[in-house]
């Protein structure tokens, strides 16, 4: 248990009596709605499996727009470099 | 996913869910929040590799991924809202035998203050414990701990429902 440093003995009691009356506290009753612990797990594990295949594709969205831009960079440079032999 | 198999989690889930829906709903004040609070908890701590063994340490690291949703979501203004629902401060209410001031009056603390008394008091756990459970340091827990209880006192003592400093 807590050990108390500061309030008095009245005070500490009140307090303490208090926070016994919030733990009896009734909240308006409602269903859960929290999954049981099977859906939880399913849930938990697609969604690993989710970020999983999101980390294996980042590499591959980044070098995308990579590759496009070399590729036109490349075409941009062969047409270039061919254009005085074609005309 | 640590040592935590199925057959585990489904143990531990049962043991623990009641009690910190119990927390969560009394920290947040909003059952439908709460529950959003407690499924993401759960959600987030399968999703980890626990390091330390035992229900006990799932237990702390639970709570502390749901407190810190509480106040994540409290800094967002949605628990506020929720708070909205509980009835004005009128007249000072001498006594607190009606659920409805009982759960105004800890409605006026803010979300770390509610959960540090909860842990205290209705849980009974130690300046370690709640250190770990919230992710504060022993120190501070001391510190927040003493605010959050002067602080209840201060209301109570407003309402005239404790009247000796």
């Amino acid at each position: 248990m807590t050990e108390w440093f500061d309030l008095n003995p009245e005070e500490e009691r009140v307090v303490a009596a208090f926070m016994s009356r919030v733990a009896d506290l009734r909240m308006p009753s409602s269903a859960s709605r929290i999954p049981d612990a099977a859906a939880l797990w399913s849930k938990a594990r697609l969604i690993q499996r989710w970020d999983a295949e999101r980390r294996a594709q980042r590499p591959l969205d980044i070098m995308q727009p990579i590759e496009i831009a070399g590729g036109l960079v490349a075409a941009g440079l062969l047409l270039y470099w061919s254009l005085p032999h074609l005309l | 996913m640590g040592r935590l198999d199925e057959a585990a989690f489904a143990a531990f889930h049962a043991r623990s869910v009641s009690g910190l829906r119990a927390y969560v709903q009394r920290v947040v004040g909003n059952v439908a929040d709460a529950d959003d609070i407690v499924q993401e908890a759960f959600l987030r701590m399968l999703r980890t590799t626990l390091e330390g063994d035992g229900e006990e340490h799932w237990r702390r690291y639970l709570y502390r991924i749901a407190s810190n949703l509480i106040v994540d979501r409290w800094r967002r203004g949605k628990v506020e809202q929720g708070l909205a629902t509980v009835p004005e401060r009128t007249a000072p209410a001498p006594r607190y035998e009606d659920d409805a001031t009982v759960a105004q009056i800890f409605g006026e603390l803010k979300p770390r203050e509610r959960a540090l008394l909860w842990l205290a008091y209705v849980e009974g756990e130690s300046h370690d414990e709640i250190a770990a459970s919230l992710g504060v340091g022993r120190r501070g827990v001391r510190v927040l701990l003493f605010r959050a209880r002067r602080r209840l006192r201060d209301l109570l003592q407003a309402r005239g429902i404790l009247v000796n400093r």
